[in-house]
């Protein structure tokens, strides 16, 4: 019976990428799957998890990284977890390791496959900015220990379990010397993460990046960018796709002027269809596409909206 | 004000060599660059030592022999001491072993502030900070985007942090390892034209495995928790596809893709 705890976070408890990751690690062996975060982030009755920890805000924070590491430890101590996930996330990215130093264990970052056989498991990740995956194995006794990247690993059952829930109560609050002063949403658009279509941007459309909203509005669409329009300071971070930006699975993803760097692959993940304007149809994102159109792609942009308008199409409610 | 800045001499990425059979990087007569986030954790040490003037400034990094130049470089800024840990028995350490051997030299340091980058280009693990803050037992922030200077001397430092949904603001107490965004504002000056020459070799502190007091099964390849077992280059599988123009006939495939993915309707 293999026991995994996995740690859900503040930015994405919908996401059941954990879960699935713990499934191809444990393979066909029994298991039990707790599942510990705060009680906004976590599922409320029956879930996937057999069972719910909920941590006490009273007690500490989730930014306090070293109490709740020293809570995480606690917790290890009586339950003897096989395996411990994290999200990829900011939080996570800085929980995870202070963990794998508090329990003397080795850890792999960001990992985006998984290959578990003959009861070895090996641990797949972009390394030296992508240019080569690496494959790692975790040498000691455990537990196994991995930070995974949002959206990679998807589930499907709809398999719910009678959840167990419990208050953590025992832990002694410490004077945690970070202090939180202010926390601001930041101004919400929509998730790039979260959009079914994404009209996304590169160094072909670097001059005018702000005529995809007229493209992403007809098509009830979310724009993203490559690095260099991020760089460029023409977009937000928060909207790049690719190794060093987020990982996006949409049903459709339009690539315009995008050349289709491995870094920028990396960041596409269970992407149904690809449709790249490029005026080079050889550029690398073509041979991934379905559908290649050679040319400029603000010409595209505009020919497009006005054959959608004397065509009367109008975008399906149901895309997003 | 003691302030020791973590930084590390990555490959530059466009030019990397790597040894296939071992599985390691060749890391020795290797372009190197600073990493572009330890760039920022120095510039934001320099601007506190323009306000606090008896700020001392020292840069920390373990690697090759063949970065101490590169020290030298930035031991021509303001920056006051620079020391380089380096070992051969060093060569294959994860991030476990890493964060030990730099943190068993900051444990024999006083120090106010530790800083760093939140990652390295080629690591990317954003591991070795929060590692170090936990074999120190100290306060942890990464992903700082900027920092009130005006708090420098109120006893807590306050500094906001980029949580992907959400900005949060921090007041944190000395000491406190601090791992700095790209998207921080700090910028590394130049070295002023008299300077270029200037003679700092002296000010370059070069230890080994053995005068950190660590044994060589501590560090490297038999310290480690984690082994690369193989590299890949990963191969993109090529698709059926269709080329078209920007034409009539060109936007009408569009179109019949749209309606078929359900876009349109
Ligand atoms: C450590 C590291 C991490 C990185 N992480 C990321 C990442 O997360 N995401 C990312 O995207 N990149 C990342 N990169 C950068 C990546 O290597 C590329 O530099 C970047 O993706 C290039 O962006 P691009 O394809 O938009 O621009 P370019 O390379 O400039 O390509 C522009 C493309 O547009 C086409 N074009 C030109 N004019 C037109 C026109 N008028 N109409 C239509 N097409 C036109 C060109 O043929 C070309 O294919 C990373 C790099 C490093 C080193
Ligand atoms: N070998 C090293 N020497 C000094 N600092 C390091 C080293 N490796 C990582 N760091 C610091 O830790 C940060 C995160 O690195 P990483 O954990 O590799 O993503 C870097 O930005 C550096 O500030």
């Amino acid at each position: 019976m293999k026991k995994v705890l996995l740690y859900l976070d503040k930015n994405r408890p919908q996401d059941l990428s954990l879960f699935a990751a713990s499934k191809m690690l444990v393979k066909d062996e029994a298991c039990i799957i707790s599942a510990i975060g705060y009680q906004e982030d976590l599922p409320l009755g029956n879930s996937v998890y057999d069972e719910v920890m909920i941590i006490d805000e009273k007690h500490v924070m989730a930014y306090d990284t070293m109490n709740l590491t020293a809570l995480l430890k606690q917790i290890q101590h009586v339950h003897h977890f096989d395996i411990i996930l994290f999200p990829s996330t900011p939080l996570g990215r800085i929980l995870a390791p202070r963990l794998a130093i508090a329990l003397h264990v080795g850890l792999v970052a960001d990992v985006t496959g998984i290959d578990a056989h003959d009861g070895i498991v090996e641990l797949i990740r972009p390394a030296y900015s992508g240019k080569l995956m690496a494959k790692i194995l975790i040498k000691g006794e455990g537990p196994l220990m991995m930070t995974l990247r949002p959206n990679i690993f998807t589930y499907h059952s709809e398999d719910v379990k009678q959840t167990v829930y419990q208050t953590l109560k025992k832990h002694e609050p410490k004077a945690s010397g970070i202090i939180l002063l202010e926390t601001k949403q930041k101004v919400a658009g929509k998730d790039i993460r979260d959009s079914k279509v994404l009209i996304s941007g590169g160094g072909g459309v670097l001059h005018q990046f702000n005529r995809l909203e007229d493209l992403a509005r007809v098509l009830n669409a979310v724009v993203s960018a490559s690095r260099r329009v991020v760089d460029s300071g023409v977009a937000h971070r928060k909207i790049q796709v690719g190794q060093s930006g987020k990982t996006v699975s949409p049903k459709l993803y339009i690539a315009l002027g995008i050349s289709g760097s491995v870094q920028h692959i990396e960041g596409l993940k269970n992407v149904e269809t690809i449709i790249a304007v490029n005026t080079n149809k050889n550029a690398p994102i073509c041979s991934l596409a379905t559908l290649v159109v050679e040319g400029d792609a603000i010409e595209f942009i505009e020919k497009l909206l006005v054959k959608i308008k004397e065509n009367n199409l109008n975008f399906k409610e149901e895309t997003q | 004000m003691k302030i020791i800045c973590l930084i590390k001499f990555i490959p530059d990425v466009e030019d990397f060599k790597y040894d296939y059979e071992r599985n390691v990087l060749i890391r020795e007569n290797m372009k190197q660059i600073l990493n572009p986030e330890d760039a920022c954790a120095v510039a934001f040490a320099l601007t506190v030592k323009r306000f606090y003037p008896s700020t001392v400034i020292e840069v920390l990094t373990m690697g090759p022999q063949s970065v101490s130049s590169k020290m030298e470089e930035i031991l021509r800024l303001d920056v006051d001491h620079a020391t380089l840990i380096t070992d051969k028995a060093f060569i294959g350490s994860d991030t476990y072993a890493t964060s030990r051997v730099l943190a068993t030299y900051l444990k024999s340091s006083s120090v106010d502030l530790i800083l760093s980058g939140t990652h390295t280009l080629d690591g990317d693990t954003s591991h070795v900070p929060a590692q170090i803050a936990e074999w120190l037992e100290l306060p942890h922030v990464s992903n700082i985007i900027s920092i009130n200077m005006n708090s420098m001397d109120s006893g807590r430092l306050v500094l906001s942090v980029d949580h992907d949904q959400t900005i949060m603001t921090f007041a944190v107490p000395y000491p406190s390892v601090l791992s700095l965004s790209k998207d921080s504002a700090f910028k590394m000056p130049y070295v002023r034209y008299d300077d270029l020459n200037k003679e700092v070799s002296h000010r370059l502190k070069v230890i080994d495995c053995a005068q950190l007091g660590l044994r060589k099964e501590e560090v490297g390849f038999d310290g480690s928790k984690t082994q690369v077992v193989s590299t890949f280059v990963k191969t993109m599988t090529k698709k059926d596809k269709t080329e078209v123009k920007i034409d009539e006939a060109g936007l009408q495939s569009v179109i019949d893709l749209l309606k078929e993915k359900g876009v349109l309707a």
